[in-house]
């Protein structure tokens, strides 16, 4: 096992692509899952802080340490098994979402949970319930989680499998495998129907592994999972389209939406409905030049096709485009492999972009991950967008439409607007919380929205929610400071 | 006026290459194809010469049925038509110039255009090839193209430089990047591709000039190596610098 603490050799590991600075005394890097319940042991005994660091595209802090060490899992990266047959794979949590896709397309098989950043680890996925494109026809990470193993703040490792281990009488409990007993107080929260990624999972009758599924690091380490895998589809419809007017996108979201979720088109299945506003595509013209002018929106949609029905789709959504007025002679059509990358590339790049942008310029991001019930979700977009043009802040609008869910990114140029995006950005939380929805669909609390969970649950919810953590990690050793004030 | 364009089918660089058991040949296995990159600015190119000065952009490759991908692709990206030159066996660069120049003769095209290599065997040679088969002026590595009436002005890519040259139709030119900005097909385009007829024929008899002897990977680099980690270890990195890899 690697030990670092030379500050030079450190400082990587201190930050996150939220730009967002801390400290530790050093890094150690376990090289197999049996090192790491030492260090646990070790530092629990002692005291230390224990911060958990994956491949640190996190957005809010996560892994970010406030003193103390930190255990990344970079060489905690073996992909154990994939087996075809009962399609499930197993693998360590440092294992990098890129590679894990790659292995799994050659073996014809598919996971469909992607976070944009396919550099990110599934450790880091699973810690923070990630989702995507994908996730609006095939649900986020924690759809795919079969079982987990994993190392507690005391050092002790628990293996807990889907459907084995239920909240029972308000409680969960549990036996490490050196038989220690953790007996665990549930108390239901009303958590919102989107999808979600702000504070614990606290369900009646919920599986433990939910649990430990977007808890962010606080209440053990990922050592290992097991994941469900899904056969690859045959081909996929990957297209780009534009349109001069927004509202008429935002209706084509509607219908694609309806169309999809309850089949009123036997052609038309989306699995991802990706939104870019004007500011996205200024952003993205440098480096796609082919961006018609005077296009205001873009779309980006995927569905998975098979050989057979793929004259049927095209039809019906040339169709369905033409309904809108949109000319399909500018729609961007991926013809294989390599052009579904590009469009990829495009949806990756406007993130990635903004990401530059911060940091060129050294300013802060305020960005939303706001998710609402669908019902709302027009509605609320508008809210969020009139209320950014009335703020006169420069901003930029993309997200998961599909999902209803807006990442609505503030670009402050000086402290004084910094300080108008941030009470923007608190009224955008209020408004998503007032639709039912959540202020943090899936980039986690980490160390940057703690202060609006507190908009989303009670006083007494995060009572409930930090006895579950006392319950497993009394000395509040692992991850301290990220989820609660 | 017809406006040829040779494209071919290669090997997706983002997929894994092994070489087949023969040792001579590429394992077909899990590879999947894509059309030549450089080609792309070829087709674009073509497309821009018709959108200003008329005539019909004629798709050319060599090839089997599997490159009929490519074609497709070109296709949707707005070419009127396609010809595949088939042959089942492997041909060289000559061999495949010899095909295309007799099928350009037969077209009556007096634009053509290449890609300027393709990525799968990097020869950069099919292109002049074929224009001193058909005796058509050439111009290799374009960057930028104008076309007036029978005048020719290229821009294009030398060592340290640019170089620009006049010419005059009949033309070979070969795109390097840089010439445009390739379109993305469209639905429309696909649509339509779907309608367009790839006319099919057996590619022009030629012997191949060349053997491919032996095909084989470079060896794997070979691990890193940790010494230490601290200035201790900094004489036994020097002695293995200097002994092992005999670079200091
Ligand atoms: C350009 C860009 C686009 C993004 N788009 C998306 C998106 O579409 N959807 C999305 O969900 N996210 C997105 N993200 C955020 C990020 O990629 C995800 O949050 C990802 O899951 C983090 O993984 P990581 O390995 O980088 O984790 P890190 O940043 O290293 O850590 C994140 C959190 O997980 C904890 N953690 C990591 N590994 C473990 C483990 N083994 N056990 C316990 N806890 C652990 C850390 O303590 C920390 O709290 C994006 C980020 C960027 C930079
Ligand atoms: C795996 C594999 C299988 C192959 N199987 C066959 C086969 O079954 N039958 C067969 O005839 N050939 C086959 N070929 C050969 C192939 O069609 C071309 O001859 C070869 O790719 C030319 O490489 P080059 O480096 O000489 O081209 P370069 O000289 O570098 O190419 C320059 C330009 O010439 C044009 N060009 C090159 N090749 C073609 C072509 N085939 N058709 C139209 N324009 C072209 C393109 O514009 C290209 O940009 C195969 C090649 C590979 C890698």
């Amino acid at each position: 096992m690697l030990v670092k603490s030379d500050k030079n050799e450190i400082l990587s590991y201190l930050s996150d692509a939220a730009n967002f600075r801390g400290n530790a005394e050093k890094v150690y890097v376990p090289e197999k899952i049996e090192e790491v319940s030492r260090i646990l042991q070790e530092c629990f005994e002692a005291g230390t802080p224990v911060h958990i660091s994956g491949m640190g595209t996190g957005l809010t802090g996560g892994r970010v340490p406030a003193g103390g060490v930190i255990v990344s899992t970079e060489k905690l990266n073996r992909i154990i098994e994939i087996n075809k047959t009962e399609k499930f794979a197993i693998v360590e949590s440092g294992v990098i979402l890129e590679d894990f896709h790659k292995e799994l397309k050659d073996q014809n098989l598919y996971y469909p949970p992607d976070p944009t950043e396919q550099c990110s680890s599934i450790g880091g996925n699973i810690s923070n319930n990630a989702s995507g494109a994908k996730t609006f026809k095939f649900g986020p990470t924690r759809d795919y989680v079969l079982a987990l193993e994993v190392s507690l703040a005391d050092g002790e490792t628990v293996h807990l499998t889907r459907g084995e281990v239920f909240e029972k009488d308000g409680f969960i409990d549990f036996k490490s495998k050196n038989g220690r007993a953790y007996h665990i107080p549930v108390e239901p929260v009303n958590m919102p129907t989107t999808k979600n990624a702000a504070g614990y999972y606290m369900r009646k009758g919920m599986d433990a592994v939910d649990l430990f599924i977007g808890s962010e690091g606080t209440l053990g380490i990922i050592l290992q999972a097991k994941l469900k895998l899904l056969p690859l589809p045959e081909d996929f419809l990957s297209m780009l389209l534009f349109f001069e007017d927004e509202n008429v996108a935002l209706k084509f979201v509607a219908e694609l939406r309806d169309s999809s979720r309850n089949k009123k088109n036997e052609y038309i299945d989306a699995l991802a409905i990706e939104f870019f506003d004007w500011n996205s595509l200024e952003f993205l013209r440098d480096d796609f030049p082919n961006i018609p002018e005077g296009e205001r929106t873009a779309l980006w949609i995927e569905q998975d096709v098979s050989g057979a029905e793929s004259d049927n789709i095209l039809l019906a959504y040339t169709e369905l485009l033409e309904k809108y007025g949109v000319d399909t002679e500018e729609v961007w059509f991926a013809t294989g492999d390599k052009e579904r990358r590009e469009l990829i590339r495009f949806r990756h790049a406007v993130s990635q972009k903004v990401s530059d942008f911060i940091s060129r310029n050294n300013i802060r991001k305020v960005g939303t991950d706001l998710a609402v019930p669908d019902d709302k979700f027009f509605d609320f977009y508008h809210f969020c967008k009139n209320g950014s043009e009335h703020s006169g802040l420069k901003f930029i609008v993309y997200g998961h439409f599909g999902n209803s869910h807006i990442h609505l990114n503030m670009l402050p140029s000086n402290e004084d607007e910094y300080r108008i995006a941030k009470e923007l950005y608190r009224e955008l939380c209020a408004e998503a919380v007032k639709a039912g929805g959540t202020i943090s669909a899936e980039h986690g609390i980490g160390k940057i929205k703690r202060e609006y969970l507190k908009m989303m649950y009670s006083d007494r919810d995060l009572e409930s929610m930090k006895k579950i953590k006392a319950a497993l990690d009394t000395k509040n050793n692992l991850s301290p400071g990220n989820i609660f004030l | 006026m017809k406006i040829v364009v040779c494209v071919s089918h290669v090997p997706d660089t983002a997929t894994k290459i092994n070489v087949g058991s023969d040792g001579k040949t590429i394992d077909q296995n899990g590879v999947t194809y894509v059309v030549n990159p450089y080609d792309e600015f070829a087709i674009e190119e073509a497309l821009k010469t018709k959108e200003k000065s008329g005539g019909e952009v004629v798709i050319v490759s060599v090839g089997t049925d599997k490159n009929k991908d490519t074609i497709r692709k070109a296709l949707a990206m707005g070419a009127d038509s396609a010809v595949l030159l088939k042959d089942e066996n492997y041909r060289d660069s000559f061999a495949v110039a010899k095909a295309l120049a007799e099928e350009i003769k037969a077209q009556d095209a007096r634009i053509i255009f290449f890609g300027k290599q393709s990525v799968d065997y990097d020869n950069s040679i099919t292109g002049q090839m074929t224009a001193e088969m058909l005796g058509y002026n050439c111009v290799t590595v374009v960057v930028r193209l104008e076309i007036d009436g029978d005048k020719v002005t290229a821009e294009r890519e030398i060592e340290g430089g640019k170089e620009v040259v006049e010419t005059s139709l009949p033309v070979v030119i070969t795109a390097q990047k840089g010439l445009n900005e390739p379109r993305y097909a469209s639905l429309k385009g696909i649509m339509q591709a779907k309608k367009k007829k790839i006319e099919e024929k057996d590619a022009a008899a030629a012997d191949n000039n060349l053997e491919i002897v032996k095909m084989f990977k470079p060896a794997p680099k070979a691990p890193g190596k940790i010494v230490g980690e601290d200035v201790s270890a900094v004489p036994e990195l020097v002695r293995l610098l200097r002994e092992e890899a005999k670079v200091i």
